[in-house]
């Protein structure tokens, strides 16, 4: 049984995600038990009723996902949660939120894969699942990865934000080791959190498009829910902008471009680095999520070794942060990237946004442990060898 | 070419009512049921008063809901395959306020939906569910379905189906659904007054109506493509409840069953036990 939380207070990721979850104003929540992102279902299940909203446990992950997405044209801050193979499943359902422009959140507390993996252990392998994995392409997908349990707190409510504003489901890409560390939570007064809430169309039903074709790069567009009088249409199919199925390759590359667009119309929103060392650095390392803070300790011991290394960690991960990665591979000589998977998902990624300007390291690990900073600051001194 | 406006003219009085005269004529195949269900909906709306302003219409994927999506004036929620039940469970508990019908073929609420379906009955989430039973897959161009009998050749059983059908009716009563009936599409009257029913019958309603399919079940099952001979061909292999109660097992062999089959009207559901409990909580606090 989860506790009540206080306004300062030790608590778990997964329990700041969920108190984050209410701040933001989520009233629908729907999931599946799994490990380790449970204990998030578990404290929304006390809290939701407590303020007036509603916590499904659903039959299933692929459930759980319709079912927000149900809630969100209801009106609704919804929030499914899970972790790899739940994930899996939930990629149906999120191709249905991404095309229909749904506002919901959806948490990946990522765990040691492939299959069922090592479930109560942490790693990073979903990094290209939550962009690509829901089939058929043209996405909008935008997720912001925490460090820490008070940063699953403060980005949860920014997922549920920009959901809104963008019209599109939004993934917290937390993992294990956030979910299940115990740090000090500090839950700003509700005066202090900012809340972007659904806009309501204000011109007549006949006047009203559903879907901005015509600037698709429109945020914070109206979207009106069942119920308001506006016959909206949602479907699987490719629409056109009232929400009628259509077939015509004109009507489908306007509903593709609206979708992608949306996103990369606003990089600037949308980027979001930390930065330390970075000044005079010569080399630097470059991490996100729980990887972070021993890569951090590892940049810190390289300074100590009189070795000038900085060190980046991107808090948006997608849209991936290509400007700030080109930026400092053109000064460095070489970037090493720490993940918690052995294909590097991630350190492709920073390689590709490099362009040649630096040589870019991966070191990977199946995960199930994070990297110690001695494993990183070993790494380090080989590859500026 | 017709203009909307002509189009209106044309429609029945109901459907210019309720539908969108931009979306029609609609897609179905001739001789297909799935009209005569959309008209006996009408209907049921028309005597209970629902209106685009207080109905939701949901749909899954397949014939059943292609051809019903964004006919309504009001809202239409058109959910991925089998999903139409995980979608209106999001709704009606946001929503308790408004009617959903949701339309559903038998691939769509017994095959890939059938866990969703299970549950939907389980929780007796109030919400009225019209399962289309043309047993085949109709708009992916025939391929055998969950209801489908031993024997059926379809494009993808060409020797003939080994499997049993289901009986959704059954599995909607043991699963816990308020209210279960079914009739063919043709049982206007019936099947009128069973939508009524459902939609006043609080917790899950499962209605199935068999829909007779000449492009796709006719042809290449029955052997016949002429409508009249497929809507024969149902009413001979039919039977009410209270016909049935003299016929042997034997002689109810490969017959559909028809009628009510379950009319639980005490029987709560999720939506009520949710909402009452959220009261109670949120009370027990001040």
């Amino acid at each position: 049984m989860s506790k009540a939380i206080k306004r300062k207070d030790f608590v778990q990721g997964d329990e700041a995600i969920a108190e984050g979850a209410i701040a933001a104003g989520c009233r629908y929540f729907a999931g599946y038990p799994i490990t380790p992102a449970s204990e998030i279902s578990e404290c929304l299940a006390r809290r939701l009723p407590e303020v007036g909203g509603v916590a499904m446990q659903m039959e299933d992950e692929i459930a759980s996902i319709h079912s927000i997405g149900g809630a969100s044209v209801a009106g609704m801050k919804a929030l499914t949660v899970s972790s790899g193979p739940g994930i899996s499943l939930k990629l149906e359902g999120l191709g249905w939120g991404i095309k229909n422009e749904l506002p919901y959140v959806v948490v990946d507390v990522q765990r040691a894969g492939p299959s069922n993996g090592v479930a109560t252990r942490v790693a990073q392998g979903d990094f290209y699942t939550v962009k690509y994995g829901s089939a058929g392409g043209n996405n909008s997908i935008i997720a912001l990865a925490p460090k820490s349990v008070q940063e699953a707190f403060d980005l949860t409510i920014e997922c549920f934000n920009l959901a809104e504003t963008f019209r599109t489901p939004v993934f917290l890409l937390a993992d294990e080791t956030v979910g299940h560390t115990r740090e000090l939570l500090e839950i700003p007064e509700d005066s202090e959190i900012e809340l972007v809430e659904r806009k309501k169309p204000t011109v007549p039903p006949d006047e009203f498009l559903m879907y901005p074709f015509d600037t698709p790069e429109a945020i914070n567009y109206p979207y009106p829910n069942i119920g308001d009088g506006y016959g909206i249409c949602v479907s699987p199919y490719t629409h056109t902008s009232r929400g009628y199925a259509t077939e015509a390759k004109k009507d489908h590359d306007r509903m593709v471009q609206r979708i992608v667009k949306k996103v990369t119309s606003h990089l600037d929103m949308l980027t979001r680095c930390e930065e330390e060392l970075m000044d005079d650095a010569e080399y630097a390392i470059i991490a996100y999520g729980c990887e972070a803070r021993p890569a951090l300790e590892a940049a810190k011991m390289a300074r100590e070794a009189g070795i000038k290394a900085g060190f980046m960690r991107p808090i948006f991960v997608w849209p991936f942060p290509d400007e700030p990665v080109f930026k400092i591979a053109s000064k460095v000589k070489k970037i090493l990237v720490p993940e918690l998977n052995i294909d590097g998902q991630f350190s492709r990624e920073v390689a590709r946004a490099a362009k040649g300007q630096a040589e870019v390291y991966h070191l990977g690990s199946g995960g199930v442990e994070t990297h110690l900073p001695e494993e990183i600051f070993e790494e380090f001194k080989r590859i500026i060898k | 070419m017709k203009t909307q406006e002509d189009m209106a003219v044309a429609m029945h009085p109901l459907a210019a009512k309720y539908l969108r005269p931009e979306r029609m004529p609609h897609k179905a195949c001739p001789g297909c049921g799935i009209g005569h269900v959309v008209h006996c909906t009408l209907n049921a709306c028309e005597d209970l008063n629902l209106n685009a302003d207080n109905t939701v219409w949901v749909q899954g994927v397949g014939c059943s809901s292609r051809i019903s999506y964004t006919l309504w004036k009001g809202d239409n929620i058109d959910a991925h395959h089998g999903r139409i039940f995980a979608v209106a469970t999001g709704m009606k508990m946001s929503r308790p306020d408004l009617n959903f019908i949701c339309f559903t073929g038998d691939g769509d609420c017994a095959s890939i939906g059938g866990n969703h379906f299970l549950h939907a009955c389980r929780r007796n989430l109030d919400v009225t569910a019209l399962m289309f039973n043309n047993s085949i897959y109709g708009m992916t161009g025939g391929q055998v379905a969950p209801t489908s009998p031993v024997g059926a050749k379809t494009q993808t059983t060409p020797y003939g189906n080994l499997e049993d059908p289901m009986d959704a009716c059954k599995v909607a009563m043991a699963a816990g659904a308020s209210y279960v009936a079914r009739w063919n599409s043709t049982d206007f009257k019936q099947l009128t007054n069973s939508i009524k029913k459902g939609i006043q019958t609080k917790g899950f309603s499962f209605i199935e109506i068999l829909v007779p399919c000449p492009t796709q079940y006719g042809r290449y099952v029955l052997g016949v493509s002429d409508p009249i001979e497929v809507v024969k061909w149902y009413k001979e292999n039919s039977v009410t409840l209270k016909k049935a109660e003299k016929m042997s097992p034997e002689e109810l062999e490969g017959k559909f069953l028809l009628g009510e089959f379950a009319h639980r009207e005490d029987r709560t559901g999720i939506v009520e036990r949710y909402w009452d409990a959220v009261k109670k909580i949120q009370e027990g606090r001040k």
